[in-house]
């Protein structure tokens, strides 16, 4: 299980900050937008295109497996970028767990220290701030 | 400003211990440089070595990974490793993947990415990983020559010191041009050796820099790449002027044998078959310079430090308390896969540690079979190099070797090392009277007196004890089988031992 219960919460963190600094677009489908681009040019960078997709792609077949519902997922065939065309009834819930996922799957290949430091690429450090945002919200 | 001021080149740590001085010092700043070999020969881990070293956020690196192993599959990997500080990324270190760009287009475009991304980062280090994977790609529009030469130049005048890694073959060292645009070329080899693996460096060429030449022994550890300098970390070090002053063995006798004693800075052989003593020697040799205050090494390479401390205490020779006080340390090497180098290093961190006196290697049979298989063809060649090193910073060495008992014959060791030895005390059975006994003499002492006399001993349960005087009256002592010369009724007169100029 890469999305417990710390990789839920960071993504909750995350879309936080970004519903809060999301210029009027305050949408739950628009934070997580933002969250999932920002994840996908940090990431992007750091492991390549190739790279990106195939985490992508293994965090969607996770998505998939936990999903109850009918598939709440769709993945554009873009050559370079892919697109994330979520069903409106789940993409709240969807996007915090493909994002959750993701970040599970960094966790579990480069340790909770260098993801941490990925993320900060990414967002500011107070994001992560109160405590150790993997081991969950403090407060 | 003045016109015979020359340009001087800072050098940058290398992050990767021993490497500094076999580099001359530190990596010239703002050179081209690049890391060649096999797989799995320590390239990157080198190359992140120096990154990790270097990277501030105020003048960062930037990593480019192209194709080949990913980029997280190599953080992963490569965060194992002690020097890797996950808080310097992303601020102080960047890793960036081209793989895309020199998927779909061609070195133009590359150079135009990595120019891209210097001038927003200001990198004071740039590594391209793997650099091979690039250049393997059918060129486009811009030749790889003049990829290399443009992009060698832009990364100097970024003021950037550069690492190309990549994996090569020996035959490609030649009329490669990128070998000749860089600054600086390491190789990295690694060769198995029936059951083991030997790596060793060399610094092919280095700009500006007085390198030591040759190939160097290196390991890969947790805490990354360690290299032994051929010159073991003592380049720069004043050699310790010779004294006259005589270390004991703390046997009166044999110190007398010695015309007074071991010269402090020689180094000496005790030769013998098994069960001569010439461990027990070496022990009293270590104990007796303990009590008088000057600190050794034991390197013991055939039984653990406690068991040799046990066997020293059995001859009442206590080792236990100077261990605990710091004055001595008994050193077990792991055996089968070290090299000299690495022996050496180990030694001489004790040596410099407690500020020994006297070292006693026991035994260099032990040595040999601690090595590598691939290091031992070179054993000769590197014990020379380690007893030069260790006498030269002033430590007396006492090594022991144990040769094979003829009596035909009267060898000293079965290593042709006796030139390395400025004294040999030879150890052997002799047959006399029905009894297998001991004799000891001294072959040679470099540059002092010492005694001719073939002296009796025994080893009881205070050590080596030499018997009366020297033995007369016998012929052929050192066959081992000597006659008696007068008759064979008598016992064997004693005379005192005198002294002939060695």
């Amino acid at each position: 299980m890469t999305a417990g219960p710390e990789m839920r919460d960071l993504a909750h963190r995350l879309l936080a900050y970004e519903a809060g600094a999301g210029n009027g677009a305050g949408s739950a489908e628009a934070a997580s937008g933002r969250v999932y681009e920002k994840l996908r040019g940090s990431l992007t960078e750091f492991v390549g295109v190739a790279g990106f997709q195939s985490l992508e792609s293994r965090a969607l077949t996770l998505v998939r497996l936990e999903s109850s519902g009918p598939d709440p997922v769709r993945i554009g065939t873009g050559k370079i970028e892919t697109h994330i065309d979520m069903d409106k009834e789940w993409a709240g819930e969807v996007g915090i767990l493909l994002i959750a996922h993701l970040l599970g799957l960094l966790r579990m290949f480069l340790g909770e220290a260098l993801t941490l430091s990925l993320l900060r690429n990414a967002w500011p450090g107070e994001v992560f701030d109160d405590g150790n945002a993997v081991h969950g919200r403090q407060a | 400003m003045s016109t015979q001021d020359k340009v001087k080149i800072n050098k940058l740590p290398t992050g990767v211990p021993g490497l500094d001085e076999i580099v001359g010092g530190g990596l010239p700043e703002f050179s081209f440089n690049i890391i060649a070999g096999a797989p799995g020969s320590g390239k990157t881990t080198l190359a992140h070595q120096f990154v990790f070293a270097n990277a501030t956020p105020e003048r960062p690196a930037l990593y480019f990974t192209v194709l080949g192993e990913s980029a997280i599959k190599m953080l992963r990997y490569q965060q194992q490793y002690t020097f890797f500080d996950p808080a310097m990324l992303p601020g102080s270190i960047r890793f960036i993947n081209l793989s895309q760009v020199v998927l779909e287009k061609d070195l133009g475009a590359v150079l135009e990415q990595v120019t891209r991304e210097v001038e927003k980062a200001n990198p004071a280090v740039v590594v391209v990983d793997s650099f091979r994977t690039m250049v393997r790609k059918p060129e486009g529009d811009m030749d790889l020559q003049s990829f290399i030469q443009r992009m060698a130049l832009f990364l100097a005048s970024w003021q950037a010191t550069t690492f190309l890694i990549g994996e090569y073959a020996e035959e490609e060292l030649r009329d490669n041009p990128i070998f000749t645009v860089a600054d600086g070329l390491f190789w990295l080899r690694q060769t198995a050796e029936r059951n083991s693996i030997v790596r060793k460096l060399q610094i092919i060429k280095l700009r500006g820099q007085d390198s030591v030449p040759g190939l160097h022994t290196f390991r890969i550890t947790n805490a990354g790449v360690q290299a032994f300098s051929r010159t073991f970390g003592l380049t720069g070090h004043t050699k310790t002027p010779p004294t006259d002053r005589r270390l004991s063995f703390g046997i009166a006798e044999l110190d007398a044998m010695l015309g007074g004693g071991v010269r402090e800075g020689d180094s000496v052989l005790v030769a013998g078959s098994s069960g001569t003593g010439k461990s027990v020697l070496a022990t009293q040799f270590i104990a007796e310079g303990i009590r008088q205050g000057e600190p050794g090494i034991v390197a013991v390479f055939e039984e653990r430090p406690q068991a040799y401390a046990e066997r020293a205490a059995s001859l009442g020779l206590d080792l236990e308390t100077p261990q605990k006080d710091g004055k001595l340390t008994i050193l077990y090497l792991r055996p089968l896969d070290l090299s000299v180098d690495e022996t050496m290093h180990s030694i001489l961190d004790a040596v410099q540690k407690i500020g020994a006196k006297r070292l006693v290697i026991d035994s260099l049979a032990g040595f040999e079979m601690a090595l590598s298989p691939g290091f031992r063809a070179d054993f000769r060649e590197s014990l020379y190099r380690m007893i030069f090193a260790l006498t030269g910073i002033g430590v007396t060495i006492v090594s022991t070797v144990e040769v094979d008992e003829s009596f035909t014959e009267f060898p000293f060791s079965t290593y042709s090392i006796s030139f390395l030895c400025d004294d040999i005390l030879r150890l052997r059975y002799v047959s006399i009277d029905g009894q297998l006994r001991k004799i000891m003499v001294v072959i040679k002492m470099r540059g002092g007196n010492h005694a001719k006399d073939i002296r009796e001993y025994e080893i009881t349960s205070k050590g080596v004890v030499i018997l009366g005087k020297r033995l007369t009256n016998f012929q052929g002592l050192i066959s081992g089988i000597p006659v008696h010369s007068v008759a064979a009724t008598e016992e064997p007169s004693l005379d005192t031992g005198t002294e002939h100029k060695g």
